[in-house]
This record gives C-alpha cells, sequence and structure tokens, in this order.
C-alpha cells in the first residue's frame, strides 16, 4: 500500500544563481590578476647592448661633399681672330695725264697758238702736277691712315689674345688648383676611411674577444684565421675556418664567439663598410 | 602569429592569435573552470547548510524533545528538512506502521525501520554527493587537458621554426607563451577542483558518519520504547 506521503524525497541539487555569480567573480578576479600582476613584458625597454670603448667615437666623418667633378680640361675656345682681310691698299691709279696725246693734237693744229699753249700746257701741267702731288700726297695720307688703323687693329688684337692666355692660364691654374684640392681631400678621406676601419676592426676583435670563452691549457699565442660572411647590418651569416691555429677546441671556441658576437659592430660609413660587408678576414690570438 | 621582434606579449594578444586547437582548449578549460567554480560553490553553501541544520536537529533531538511533536514538525515540512531530519521521519513513520500491525515481533518491526532509515540516507547521502565526481574529473583531467593546448602550441611554434634560416628566441617566443597559458588555465581550473572534492568529501563523510550513528541510536531508542511499552 503505497502511498505518496511514503514516496522518500529525492534531494535535487539545486543551481544556485548566487554561486554562479561568485564562480564569475572569481574568474574576473583571476583575469585582472593575470593582467595587471603579471608584466607581460609590455613596459620592459628594448634590450640595450652596450659597446666599452677605449677611445671616445671618432667624430662623424665629414659629408663627403661631391667630388668635384673632373671635366675634361675644355679647350678654351679661342676665337681665331678675325684677322680682317689685308685692306688691299688702292693704289691711286696714277694715270699720267694725256697730256701727250694733247700735245700732239696740239702740235698738228696751231704752231702758233703754241706758245699759249705752252702756257696753258705748262700751266696745265703745273696743275696735273699739283693735282698729281696732291693725289699722292692724298693716297699717301689715305695709306698712313690705313697702316694706323690696321697697327690699332692688331694691337688690339693681340692684346685681346694675350688677356684670353692670361684668361686661360688663370684657368689652368684654377684647375689644377682644385684636382689638387680634390686630391688632397681624398687622400683625407681615404686616412680617415682606414681609421674608421682600424677601430672597428678594434671594436669587433675585443667583442669578440669579451665572447671568448678560452679553453685550458693553450700552447702560446697561436693564430686562427675566420672568412667572416657579414649582412650589412652587421649579423654574422657564415663563419669559415680558413687558417686553424692547430687546436680544434681553440678554434671552435673563437668560432662559437663570432657567432655569439653577432651583430658585429660596422662602421656606418659606406666606404669604410666595405673593407667588412660581404666578407671579413678575421684573425684571432689568445693576447695581444 | 607573425615572428616579428618586439612583439606586445599582452594576455589578449596571445589568446587571440593563438591557433585555433590552443584557443580550442582553453575555451574547454574555461568552461570547466566556470562549472567546477559553480559546483564549489553550490556545494559550499548547500554543505554549510546541512551541517547547520544537522546540528540544530541533534540539539532538539538529544534535548529531550518529544518524539511525536518532531515527526509531525519534520513532516509538515518535509521538503524544506535537512538530511537527517528525512531519515528520522522516513524511520519513525516505518516504526509507526510497523507498530499498528499487529502480531509482529519487535525484530521485525526495528529491522524494517533500519531499512527504511538506510534506504533514506543512501539518498540523501547521493544528494550530498551530486557534482563531486565533475571537481574530481576536473582536478583530475584539465591539467592534461592544458598540457595538451600547451604542447600543441609548441608544437607550431616549432614547426613555424624549422622553415626560417636563423633561427632566434624571439621567433618562438610568443607562440611558447600562448601555449603556457593553456598549462595556467588548467592548472587554474584543476587546483580548486581537487582542494573543492577533497575537503567536501572530508565534510560529506563526516556527516555520513553523524547520520549512520543516529540511525543506530535512534534505533536503539525505538526498540527500548518498543520493550518498555510491551
Amino acid at each position: 500500500m503505497n502511498s505518496p506521503l511514503d514516496a522518500p524525497h529525492i534531494s535535487r541539487p539545486g543551481s544556485s544563481l548566487a554561486a554562479g555569480a561568485m564562480a564569475l567573480g572569481v574568474h574576473v578576479l583571476f583575469l585582472l590578476l593575470l593582467v595587471f600582476g603579471v608584466s607581460w613584458q609590455t613596459r620592459h625597454p628594448a634590450p640595450v647592448m652596450v659597446d666599452i670603448w677605449d677611445a671616445l667615437p671618432p667624430l662623424p666623418p665629414p659629408r663627403p661633399h661631391p667630388q668635384p667633378e673632373i671635366v675634361p680640361p675644355e679647350p678654351v675656345k679661342l676665337p681665331v681672330p678675325k684677322t680682317e682681310p689685308a685692306p688691299i691698299v688702292k693704289e691711286l691709279p696714277l694715270k699720267a695725264p694725256d697730256i701727250a696725246l694733247e700735245k700732239k693734237k696740239a702740235d698738228a693744229e696751231h704752231m702758233q697758238k703754241r706758245e699759249a699753249q705752252h702756257e696753258a700746257e705748262q700751266k696745265a701741267r703745273a696743275e696735273a702736277a699739283r693735282v698729281e702731288a696732291e693725289a699722292a700726297r692724298k693716297a699717301h695720307e689715305k695709306q698712313l691712315a690705313e697702316q694706323k688703323k690696321r697697327e690699332l687693329l692688331r694691337q688690339m688684337e693681340e692684346e685681346d689674345l694675350v688677356r684670353r692666355m692670361a684668361d686661360e692660364t688663370a684657368a689652368n691654374e684654377a684647375r689644377q688648383a682644385r684636382l689638387a684640392e680634390a686630391r688632397a681631400a681624398a687622400g683625407k678621406r681615404q686616412a680617415e676611411v682606414a681609421r674608421i676601419v682600424g677601430q672597428h676592426r678594434d671594436l669587433i676583435s675585443a667583442k669578440v674577444r669579451s665572447n671568448t670563452r678560452l679553453p685550458d691549457n693553450l700552447p702560446g699565442n697561436i693564430e686562427v684565421r675566420f672568412l667572416v660572411k657579414l649582412l650589412p647590418t652587421g649579423e654574422v651569416v657564415s663563419v669559415r675556418l680558413t687558417r686553424s691555429s692547430g687546436n680544434a677546441a681553440y678554434d671552435a671556441a673563437v668560432e662559437r664567439a663570432i657567432e655569439k658576437s653577432s651583430p658585429l659592430p660596422l662602421p656606418t660609413e659606406r666606404d669604410a663598410r666595405a673593407e667588412f660587408v660581404p666578407e671579413l678576414s678575421f684573425v684571432h690570438r689568445p693576447k695581444e | 602569429m607573425n615572428p616579428e621582434l618586439g612583439q606586445d606579449l599582452s594576455l589578449l594578444h596571445l589568446i587571440i592569435n593563438a591557433s585555433l586547437p590552443v584557443q580550442g582548449v582553453m575555451a574547454i578549460l574555461l568552461f570547466a573552470s566556470m562549472m567546477s567554480w559553480w559546483y564549489i560553490f553550490i556545494k559550499m553553501f548547500a554543505l554549510k547548510r546541512a551541517l547547520k541544520v544537522t546540528d540544530s536537529f541533534e540539539k532538539e533531538f538529544w534535548g529531550g524533545g518529544d518524539i511525536n511533536v518532531m515527526y509531525k514538525r519534520v513532516a509538515a515540512e518535509r521538503e524544506n528538512a535537512g538530511e537527517m531530519e528525512r531519515i528520522f521521519e522516513a524511520g519513525f513513520r516505518e516504526f509507526m506502521k510497523l507498530r499498528q500491525q499487529t502480531g509482529l515481533s519487535l525484530n521485525v518491526i526495528i529491522d524494517g525501520t533500519r531499512r527504511a532509515m538506510r534506504a533514506t540516507y543512501q539518498r540523501e547521502l547521493d544528494g550530498l554527493e551530486s557534482h563531486l565526481a565533475f571537481l574530481a574529473t576536473v582536478g583530475s583531467v584539465s591539467p592534461y587537458v592544458g598540457l595538451f593546448g600547451t604542447v600543441w602550441g609548441i608544437m607550431l611554434a616549432f614547426q613555424g621554426l624549422a622553415t626560417v634560416a636563423q633561427a632566434t628566441l624571439a621567433q618562438v617566443a610568443p607562440g611558447i607563451a600562448e601555449a603556457l597559458i593553456a598549462t595556467a588555465m588548467g592548472l587554474f581550473a584543476a587546483i580548486p577542483a581537487v582542494v573543492g572534492y577533497n575537503r567536501y568529501t572530508h565534510d560529506i563523510d563526516r556527516l555520513a558518519n553523524r547520520m549512520e550513528s543516529f540511525m543506530e541510536e535512534f534505533s536503539n531508542i525505538l526498540q527500548r520504547q518498543t520493550t518498555k511499552a510491551a
């Protein structure tokens, strides 16, 4: 005989809203702890590599001023002096006056008129002579003037030439000076580059040295050579042994040190960097 | 996930950029963690209440109150009664019914009463122990699930590393960090679940002991009263 009163009570686990809220609260708390409690490297500054330098860094090399372009010396165009065609001196035609002819005529006609004619003749002759003299004088004068003019012209030309020559020599000298200067600058730059190269060789050497763990009992100051392939950034691409020191442990230690030293300190100067990139012959000794 | 240098390793960034299996593992673990915490709180409230009600019932029972009055009160509020009260109620009801039937020996009556109490006890214990299996599962499995996510994430990170010429730590660091978040989540889910499970099983064991003791003692009381009356 079963009555509903006899039915057993089955306690069902209740789903509590408060418990759910508290569970959520715990998770939010944990999340906050993670986000704010753990520094996720966001606040750390980037690692800084420090090189310890013995000497002060070199001053930034002077901006390589644009190499003065060495233009092939342009031949100074000497305008060919326009030597005016020598003026042809117009010889005044010293025509002999047709006196003789007239005389013959007059002879044939009238002897009587000879006197008068003679006189006239003389007069005419005098006149002619005068005219002639005049003409000669004029011609001479003209010739003189011409000559003077020519002289003057020539002189002017000569002066011009001299001036031009002077200009040219001056220009030549300036060019020479420029060239010399450029040579001197190039020499100085070369020296500067060599200095930077030397400095960076020392820096690289020092960096590798600081990373080298030397094996024990080395036989003296042995030398090892490597060919190091570098990227322009200084990162080591490959290290190849070119001449062993004879001590394999030492070779391996230096090779490891070179790889560990990547990136190597390279000069910023393009010309100087060309000494290191893409290949650098590296020599290492246990002691300097 | 691009392996560029100077990456932002913030938590959200890592979770969003994680690979799909790792994200799946993280989602599972988050769900498991939510559920286990929810059950932990539910159990916490339930056990607290059970202990309180049991304490007050024992006080009342051993305080010399009238058993009939107590039975009537418990039967009236059966749904809200405590575990021990329901055991008492089931036992006493069975005892009353058996006593009304004539010709039954004392042993039969007491045995019937005990059986009724034991049935209720089992049911109540089952109710108390509900969800504990889930806590145990989360506690033992979620570290492995997290570990799986981590291993997977690290595998992917190293696979990505195989394709580059120059391997740097920066290329695997984000992948490993993201993968390790899965392990962290697994542990976060597992530790409270294990602690909760151990603590609640202990509490329930103690409560069960008290209930069994009560059953024995109540049977004794009923037997004594019956022999007295007879």
